[in-house]
C-alpha cells in the first residue's frame, strides 16, 4: 500500500496557536464523529530518520524525506555500509551508520515531509491525533509548527468517516526541547495516547523523560542503541506498571512460536524439564535480541540465574540452575552475515540441548532463513534425537510493527516480557 | 506417551486484540446462560488482558438484585475459576453491576438509560454497548423495539444487539424478527450468535479447507461421495424440557448447528477473509441446499424420541417420562435427513445429517467419505474390497481431524486396510482451546461480524427445513416419531434411510 498524504496542505501556524486552532477546528461542528474527530487515541511519534536524513543531504537518496522504512532507503543504506569503512553485517538502519554518514560533507536539501507522509498501516487505526517531533540535522534550526486535518482513505472499501489531525514540530534539538510544553496540552486527556520512539534510546534522554511517562503507552525498540540503556529502560518502565512495547521483543514472536511448537508435542513436553544447554546466535554485536528471547525460555522453564561474563570476544556466557538443581549452560554468540537484516542483532539460530533420564538426548535447532545453522549442526549433535526447523523470518517496515500494536490495544505490559525484561538485563555483562 | 501437561513455552503466547471501552448489558441475567457462560467467558478474556480497563458488565432482570448480590452470585458460579486466581477475580468483579430491568417497562428503560450513563462516568466506557439478550426468545423483538425506542441503539457505532438462538420458529417468523430488529438498527449491529461457530473445529472446518491445497481440488463432487454430520449428546432433556416441548430437535439443532457445519463444509472459497465475504458464501450455499424429496418429505427424513434405557443399576427415563413432559409428547428427540446442494460443486452429492439427545456416546463430526477406487487390484484384509478413504474432522470432543486411507497389510499377500492418520488439537497443541462463548462474546463486542449469521443465511437455513417444519404441524402422522431405546443411535428408520443408498451411518 502507498503511504497516503494529509488531504489538505498542512498549514503553517506559530507554535502558541497550534492548541486554539485544533480545538476551534473540531469544536465547531455538530456532535458526528466528522465534526468531532475519532474517538480512538493520539500517537505521538519521535521521528529523527537520521540515516533518511543524512543520505539525502549527501545526494545517495532522492527526497523528499518522508520518515517512513521505504525500500529506496534500505537500499541505499545498504550501499553506504561499506563505502562508510563499517563491517558489512552492520545493519543499514544501524545508528553508526547514522554517525558516519554524519561526518561526510554534503548539502543537498530536499523537502521535508516527516509526519505529513502517513503509513496506511498507522492510518487505518483511524488516530484521533498524530504528532510528529521531527528533529533536523541542523541543531540550532526554528520552531517550525504545521498542522492539517486528515481523514484515511483506504484503498479497499469505503472511505471512513472518521477524521484526525496531524500536527509537526519540526526544528533543532534545542529548538524542539523549547517547544516541548506545547505537546502535553495537544493530547487529548480522554483517550488513550501512545509514544512511539522511533530512534535510539541514547539521544535526547530529557525529552526522551519529557514525553513518555505513564500513563502513556510507549513503543520503543530495544535493537537500536546501547544495551544497557536499552534494557534499563524496558525495565524500569514495566517495573512501574507503564505499559511499554519492544519491536524488538515482538520480532521474536515467530522464534518463540516455533519453540513452543517443538515442544508442542506431549511426547515432547517432559524434555523441557531437562534441558543442559542454549546457544543462542545473534547477527553482529546488538545482543539484546538474544538475550529477550534466553530471559524468556530461562523465566518460563523456572530457571535462576548464577553468573554471566563476556566470554569468546562479543559472547555472552552464563549459568543457570534449573528447578532441580541442575545447572544449564547458556551461551549466545555474534556472528558475521553477508546479508543483514534491517534489524540490527536479529537472532540466526538457536539450539536447545536436553537430557531426559532414560531417554536419548534431544537436540532441537531452529535456524533463520538467511543465515543457516552450520555452526549449531556442528559438535556431536548426531547422537542425538535432532529436531530441525526453519524459522520463517517476516521481516516489516516498523510503521506495520507499530500498526500490530497499536491494533493489540493493550494498556499494560506484556506479561511475558514484563517477566523477562530483569533478567535479560541481569544477563547483560556490566 | 506421558500426560499432557501445559507446555509452559506455550503460555500466554497468544497475544489478541483488546477489546474497545465498553459496558456489555446482559439482558436475563438471573439466567443459567449468564453464570453457566457469559461470565466465565469474560472472566476468562480478562485474564488473557483482552478487555480494557474501561469495562463493565450491566446485568439486568427482573429479579430485585443489588450489585453486591449479583457479584456474590456469579462468585459462587465461578468458585473453581477464581480459586485460581482470586486477585483477577476481585479486580474483574469491581466491574459488574446489576439493574431491575422489565424491558416492557418504560420507566425501567430510562432508569436503564441513567444507570448506563453513571456506569460510563465511572467506568470510562465512552457509550460504547453492546446489548445481550439472554432472554425468552419471544421477547427478542420487543427486546430490540424497547432498547431502540430508548434511544439505546441510535449510534450504530457504539451499540451492538447480541441475539441468543433460536432466532424464529420457522421461515415465516424469523424473517418477521429480521424486519423487527432491522427496524431498531442497521445489519452491522445486529450479531446473531450460534455458539458452534466460536468452537476451535469448526472454524477450522475453513482452514482445512482454504489454508490448504491438498483439499479443495478434490472437495467437490468429482471425488466425494457423500458427507455426514453428526451431533450426539448423551444427555436427555434435562431442565429445558418447557423449552424442548416446543422446539424438538429439528429446531434446537438442525436448523442452526448442524446447518452451519453444513455451510462451512459446502459453501464456495470467499474470495477474501473478510466477514461479508464468508457470510456471502454461507449464504449462497444454504439457498442452493435443499431436502432430498421436497414434496414428500417422509422420503428423507427420520424422527425419534428417546425411551427408557440404560439398566437396572442406572436406568435411564424415556423422554416422556421426564419432568414436565407431556406422557403423549411427539417432540422429536431424533433427526436425520438426507439434504442435497444444487450447485456446481455439489450436484448428485447426498448430505447426511442426525442429531440426537440420550445417544451412545457426547460428539459432534463432519465425515467425508471418497469415492471408492475404480479398480480393486487388491483385497482388504477384511475380505471384500478396500474401504472408501474418509476425512472426519471432530468438532467435539477430542478436537482435531482424521484422515483414512488404505495400507498393505503386512504379509507375503497384497491385502489392504485401513488405517488413521490423526490430528489431536489437544496433542499438537500445548494449551486448551478457549470455551466458543469466549470467542463470540469478545468478537462482538470488537464488532467482527464474521463468525454470526446475517439474516439472509438465517433465512435461508429456515426455507431449508420449511417443508419438515409445515409438515410436522399440519400432518405430524407423515412423519411419525419411532421410538429409539436410549443410550443406542437413534431409530432403526435412520438406518434405513442410509441403507437405501447402500450406505451406512458411522458409528463413531
Amino acid at each position: 500500500m502507498a503511504p497516503q498524504l494529509t488531504l489538505q496542505a498542512p498549514l503553517e501556524l506559530p507554535p502558541q496557536d497550534v492548541s486554539d486552532y485544533l480545538g476551534r477546528l473540531w469544536n465547531g461542528g455538530e456532535q458526528d464523529s466528522t465534526s468531532s474527530g475519532a474517538a480512538t487515541f493520539s500517537l505521538l511519534v519521535w521521528q529523527p530518520s537520521w540515516i533518511e536524513q543524512h543520505l539525502v543531504r549527501l545526494g545517495r537518496l532522492d527526497g523528499p524525506i518522508t520518515g517512513l522504512e521505504r525500500e529506496e532507503l534500505l537500499q541505499a543504506a545498504r550501499q553506504a555500509v561499506p563505502t562508510c569503512g563499517l563491517p558489512l553485517s552492520t545493519s543499514p538502519l544501524a545508528p553508526e551508520l547514522a554517525w558516519q554518514l554524519g561526518q561526510l560533507p554534503g548539502d543537498q536539501a530536499s523537502e521535508d515531509l516527516r509526519g505529513q507522509h502517513v503509513d496506511p498501516a498507522i492510518s487505518l487505526h483511524q488516530p484521533r491525533r498524530l504528532i510528529t517531533l521531527a528533529p533536523s540535522l541542523d541543531g540550532h534550526q526554528h520552531l517550525e509548527t504545521l498542522v492539517a486535518a486528515y481523514c484515511p482513505l483506504p484503498e479497499d472499501g469505503p472511505a471512513s468517516s472518521v477524521c484526525g489531525d496531524v500536527v509537526v514540530m519540526r526544528g533543532g534539538m534545542e529548538a524542539l526541547q523549547r517547544g516541548l510544553g506545547m505537546v502535553n496540552p495537544l493530547i487529548p486527556a480522554e483517550l488513550p495516547c501512545w509514544v512511539w520512539w522511533n530512534g535510539t534510546l541514547d539521544e535526547a534522554p530529557d525529552l526522551f523523560e519529557g514525553i513518555t511517562q505513564a500513563p502513556r503507552r510507549l513503543i520503543i525498540d530495544t535493537a537500536i542503541g546501547t544495551p544497557a540503556r536499552a534494557l534499563d529502560v524496558l525495565s524500569q518502565r514495566a517495573a512501574a506498571g507503564q505499559a511499554i512495547s519492544d519491536l524488538n521483543w515482538y520480532r521474536l514472536s515467530s522464534w518463540r512460536e516455533n519453540l513452543a511448537m517443538v515442544f508442542d508435542h506431549p511426547g515432547r513436553r517432559d524434555a523441557l524439564a531437562h534441558v543442559v544447554q542454549l546457544d543462542i546466535d545473534v547477527q553482529g554485536h546488538q545482543p539484546v535480541q538474544g538475550l529477550l528471547m534466553a530471559a524468556w525460555i530461562a523465566n518460563r522453564l523456572g530457571w535462576s540465574l548464577e553468573s554471566s561474563n563476556h566470554c569468546d570476544g562479543d559472547g555472552i556466557s552464563a549459568s543457570f540452575r534449573r528447578p532441580d538443581g541442575v545447572a544449564v549452560q547458556v551461551r549466545q554468540m555474534p556472528v558475521p552475515v553477508g546479508d543483514p537484516s534491517t534489524h540490527p542483532g536479529s537472532i540466526v539460530g538457536l539450539r536447545l540441548v536436553c537430557r531426559p533420564e532414560h531417554r536419548a538426548p534431544l537436540c532441537v535447532i531452529l535456524c533463520g532463513e538467511t543465515g543457516g545453522c552450520m555452526r549449531l549442526e556442528a559438535g556431536g549433535m548426531a547422537r542425538m534425537e535432532l529436531v530441525e526447523q526453519v524459522v520463517t523470518s517476516t521481516i516489516e517496515s516498523a510503521q506495520r510493527e507499530v500498526s500490530r500494536t497499536l491494533r493489540g490495544g493493550h494498556d499494560s505490559t506484556n506479561p511475558l516480557l514484563a517477566a523477562c525484561v530483569p533478567l535479560a538485563s541481569r544477563l547483560l555483562p556490566r | 506417551m506421558t500426560a499432557t501437561l501445559t507446555n509452559p513455552l506455550r503460555v500466554g503466547l497468544r497475544q489478541e486484540r483488546v477489546i474497545s471501552p465498553q459496558c456489555l448489558v446482559i439482558f436475563g441475567a438471573s439466567g443459567d446462560l449468564t453464570h453457566r457462560k457469559l461470565i466465565p467467558a469474560l472472566f476468562d478474556l480478562f485474564r488473557q488482558r483482552r478487555l480494557p480497563s474501561e469495562f463493565a458488565v450491566l446485568g439486568c432482570a427482573r429479579r430485585p438484585w443489588s450489585d453486591d448480590e449479583f457479584r456474590q452470585k456469579m462468585e459462587a458460579a465461578l468458585a473453581s475459576k477464581i480459586a485460581d486466581d482470586p486477585e483477577s477475580w476481585k479486580t474483574f468483579s469491581a466491574g459488574l453491576f446489576y439493574e431491575p430491568v422489565d424491558l416492557q417497562k418504560s420507566d425501567d428503560l430510562v432508569r436503564l438509560g441513567k444507570r448506563l450513563e453513571q456506569i460510563d462516568r465511572q467506568r470510562a466506557t465512552r457509550s460504547n454497548r453492546t446489548f445481550y439478550l439472554s432472554v425468552s426468545p419471544a421477547f427478542y423483538g420487543s427486546g430490540c423495539r424497547a432498547l431502540a425506542g430508548a434511544g439505546l441503539l441510535a449510534d450504530p457505532n457504539r451499540s451492538r444487539v447480541v441475539i441468543e438462538k433460536p432466532f424464529g420458529r420457522d421461515y415465516a417468523s424469523a424473517q418477521e424478527l429480521n424486519r423487527v430488529v432491522k427496524s431498531c438498527g442497521q445489519e452491522n449491529q445486529i450479531f446473531r450468535i450460534d455458539h458452534y461457530l466460536g468452537k476451535e473445529t469448526v472454524q477450522n472446518i475453513l482452514v482445512m479447507r482454504f489454508a490448504n491445497t491438498i483439499f479443495e481440488p478434490i472437495w467437490n463432487r468429482n471425488y466425494i461421495d457423500n458427507v455426514q454430520i453428526t451431533a450426539a449428546e448423551t444427555v436427555g432433556v434435562e431442565e429445558r424440557a418447557g423449552y424442548y416441548e416446543t422446539s424438538g430437535a429439528l429446531r434446537d439443532m438442525v436448523q442452526n448447528h448442524l446447518t452451519q457445519m453444513l455451510a462451512l463444509t459446502a459453501m464456495e472459497t470467499p474470495g477474501r477473509y473478510d466477514p461479508e465475504a464468508i457470510r456471502n458464501e454461507k449464504a449462497k450455499v444454504l439457498q442452493a441446499a435443499r431436502l432430498a424429496d421436497e414434496a414428500e418429505p417422509w422420503n428423507c427424513c427420520v424422527r425419534g424420541q428417546y425411551g427408557p434405557g440404560g439398566n437396572s443399576s442406572d436406568p435411564l427415563a424415556g423422554y416422556r417420562q421426564e419432568p414436565n413432559v407431556d406422557p403423549n409428547s411427539t417432540t422429536e428427540t431424533y433427526v436425520a435427513m438426507k439434504l442435497f446442494i444444487d450447485n456446481w460443486r455439489w450436484q448428485g452429492v447426498p448430505f447426511y445429517v442426525r442429531t440426537g439427545k440420550r445417544m451412545p456416546k457426547r460428539m459432534s463430526e463432519v465425515v467425508l467419505t471418497f469415492k471408492e477406487a475404480p479398480v480393486h487390484l487388491f483385497d482388504s484384509s477384511g475380505g471384500g474390497a478396500p474401504g472408501a478413504n474418509q476425512l472426519i474432522l471432530r468438532i467435539q470432543p477430542n478436537e482435531g481431524a482424521d484422515f483414512r486411507f488404505e495400507v498393505k497389510a503386512p504379509g507375503s499377500g497384497m491385502r489392504s486396510r485401513p488405517v488413521d492418520m490423526d490430528f489431536s488439537y489437544d496433542e499438537s497443541f500445548g494449551e486448551p482451546s478457549d470455551e466458543g462463548y469466549v470467542r463470540l462474546l469478545a468478537d462482538a463486542m470488537l464488532g467482527d461480524p464474521t463468525l454470526f449469521t446475517r439474516s439472509d443465511e438465517v433465512e435461508a437455513a429456515w426455507r431449508l427445513y420449511t417443508p419438515l417444519v409445515e409438515l410436522i404441524e399440519q400432518q405430524p402422522w407423515q412423519l411419525p416419531v419411532y421410538p429409539y431405546e436410549a443410550s443406542t443411535w437413534g431409530p432403526a428408520a435412520s438406518d434405513s434411510l442410509l441403507a437405501r443408498d447402500g450406505l451406512l451411518w458411522r458409528r463413531p
